[in-house]
């Protein structure tokens, strides 16, 4: 390795070699390329691209791992919207994106830039606003069930301390969801203020220097120079929130399995249990299909949102 | 000498007003309280674990004494060490992967002349933007026919496949298109006169993939395999799909399966079995915590 390390310098001549030799030479680095990088092809494409085809194909069966199986055409998706439970769970899931995205965007876009001031002790803060999103999420979830214990919860005993009556959080349907989301803002801020950090660190000091001898005020500064700056980087924040909270399964499944009733009930988990427990892999397809557009929808209104804000 | 070392002093105290202005004293304020709002839940979850199922009745801070043998107890209630063991073999099986399977096909992406070198490129961009959620149904049906695995025939009838195996927890959930992806990034940043030198000097394309070039992304390794560790570990769906057996279920499977009976939940043993879940990931995150941050800042910025 280290006599090769002092080379470079003497392999530059050698670059005109014969063009018969060089082109062996590439053909044999394009075979190298070809298997090296099989191994990876193959996989995603046995466990990724087969899957998305098959989910489309499936969607329009009515198939449930028996040996029969038949053509329903656009049946399922017919019948979903005729289904209460996918219809409760839909309107929680997106209900629970609305809420959760803007809240915990704004929560973190305000700690990344009190984290980007010149202060002591970053890393003690960056570690304890990311340590919540490293651990598992049924690991939070099962802490934040015991701390919406009615009985004997960290929630009830602190509310308690002001005078407060002790509520029943995940048992009440009026405060299961909003619950809910009070772990999904928790959890997920971490991701999002290092992304910020990072985003905030890179925005240029020499304009914001200069709108600062232009008379420009802190709020003036944040506004014109800052927030068109970070443009990108808060779409991609927009576009992982938004497809991690059409994913959010662990946390209810852990927290309410839905409950009460179905106040909680959201899309990944009715999916899963068409699909595992009903024995439904088509309708459960088609609800996936469903699913993928909805967050299509979602982040197409999130681009317009982007370029509005941008030709302002 | 007092003259020289007055201004001296104001200056100093001038380039760092901001200490004592109530303004920052404020941030300090906010972003401390901040912090103790993410960090409480888990000091909360480890004084419960030290609690007697007594004490735990009614809402209290702290323990009135440490007990420990919560943590032997909670072993013995449900099988945490075979969790826990799961657990690891399906972080380290699935690092591994990820690592063979992303290096060798980000290296031949980024440095290899392929026909259709962008093309490829692509492909596994778009790919990387497939949640996993969106492929739950027919990856299920697709890993339970791999073909002559767990009683399945050459066409994949027959048998279970994978399901209820080490391959179908680690294999489908490896090598994800996000880490060939921050693979090539690392290797397209290294010299081509390095590989060309190398070359002259008769070695071969693997042996420059394996001795010269990789070597030299050590550090895009351990962010890969940080990454791929901690996904790994916190992995719940795709166990709860393909698992029936004790034996074979990781620590997050065994503490959603401990908590599911409201009735009979023992606080502090499942507090234990919580702390025993979280534990290596924090200390994981406290050492690798500047990679990680990095990768994670990166992860952002390029997509």
């Amino acid at each position: 390795m280290s006599t090769t390390l002092e080379r470079p310098a003497v392999a530059t001549p050698r670059k005109v070699a014969p063009s018969k030799d060089s082109r062996a030479l590439v053909r044999g680095q394009a075979r190298a390329g070809w298997a090296l990088l099989t191994p990876a092809l193959l996989h995603s494409g046995v466990f990724i691209v087969i899957p998305v085809i098959a989910v489309l194909v499936l969607s329009l069966t009515d198939y449930s791992f028996g040996d029969t199986w038949a053509w329903v055409g656009f049946g399922n998706y017919a019948d979903l919207f005729r289904d209460v439970d996918f219809l409760a769970s839909l309107w929680h899931t997106v209900l629970y994106a609305i809420v959760v995205i803007p809240i915990s965007m704004a929560i973190s876009l305000a700690v990344a830039i009190g984290l980007n001031q010149k202060i002591r002790g970053l890393g003690f803060f960056r570690t304890a606003y990311y340590i919540p999103t490293v651990t598992a999420t049924v690991a939070v979830a099962t802490i934040w069930l015991w701390i919406y214990n009615p009985g004997s919860g960290l929630a009830n005993g602190f509310l308690s301390l002001f005078g407060f009556a002790p509520n029943r959080w995940l048992a009440d349907p009026a405060t299961a969801l909003p619950s809910l989301m009070v772990v999904g803002i928790w959890q997920g801020l971490g991701t999002k203020i290092i992304i910020y950090l990072a985003a905030l660190q890179g925005v240029s000091r020499d304009l914001i220097e200069s709108a600062q001898l232009d008379g420009a005020g802190r709020w003036q500064r944040f506004a014109n120079v800052t927030w068109p700056a970070i443009g990108p980087v808060q779409f991609f924040v927009l576009i992982t929130s938004i497809v991690g909270t059409f994913q959010v399964f662990d946390l209810v499944y852990v927290m309410t399995q839905g409950g009460p009733g179905s106040e909680t009930r959201v899309l990944v988990m009715d999916i899963y249990q068409n699909a595992f427990q009903d024995l439904k892999l088509g309708y459960a397809s088609a609800e996936t299909v469903i699913m993928m557009i909805v967050i299509a929808a979602f982040i197409a209104v999130g681009r317009l949102l982007q370029k509005a804000d941008a030709n302002d | 000498m007092t003259s020289a070392t007055l201004p001296a002093a104001t200056a100093a105290t001038a380039a760092k007003p901001s200490v004592l202005r109530p303004g920052r004293i404020l941030l300090y304020v906010v972003l401390t309280v901040g912090a103790i709002l993410m960090i409480t839940p888990f000091v909360w979850m480890l004084l419960t674990a030290f609690k007697s199922n007594l004490e735990i009745a009614k809402f209290s801070w702290l323990p009135s004494e440490l007990r420990w043998r919560n943590f032997v107890e909670a072993m013995q209630t449900a099988p945490f060490l075979t969790y826990f063991r799961n657990s690891l073999f399906i972080a380290v099986g699935e690092t591994l992967f990820t690592l063979a399977v992303c290096t060798t096909a980000g290296y031949a992406l980024a440095k290899l002349p392929l026909r259709g070198g962008k093309a490829l490129l692509n492909y596994f961009i778009v790919l990387l933007l497939v949640p996993f959620q969106i492929i739950l149904v027919p990856l299920f049906l697709i890993v339970k026919s791999i073909p002559l695995f767990g009683g399945n025939n050459i066409l994949g009838q027959g048998g279970i496949g994978w399901l209820n195996s080490w391959w179908g927890l680690i294999i489908p959930l490896g090598a994800a298109p996000l880490f060939t992806f921050l693979a090539r990034q690392f290797y397209v940043s290294l010299p081509d006169q390095l590989a060309q030198a190398a070359r002259v000097d008769g070695l071969g394309e693997f042996g420059i993939f394996w001795r010269i070039m990789t070597p030299l992304i050590k550090p895009a390794l351990i962010t890969i395999a940080v990454f791929q560790i901690e996904a790994a570990w916190n992995g719940f769906l795709w166990p709860l799909m393909i698992t029936t057996s004790d034996d074979m279920r990781p620590l997050q499977l065994g503490l959603a399966i401990f908590s599911q009976n409201p009735a009979e939940i023992q606080w502090p043993y499942l507090m234990a079995g919580t702390a025993l879940a979280t534990l290596p990931m924090i200390v994981l995150f406290v050492f690798a915590q500047k990679r990680f941050v990095e990768g994670m800042a990166n992860v952002g910025i390029k997509g």
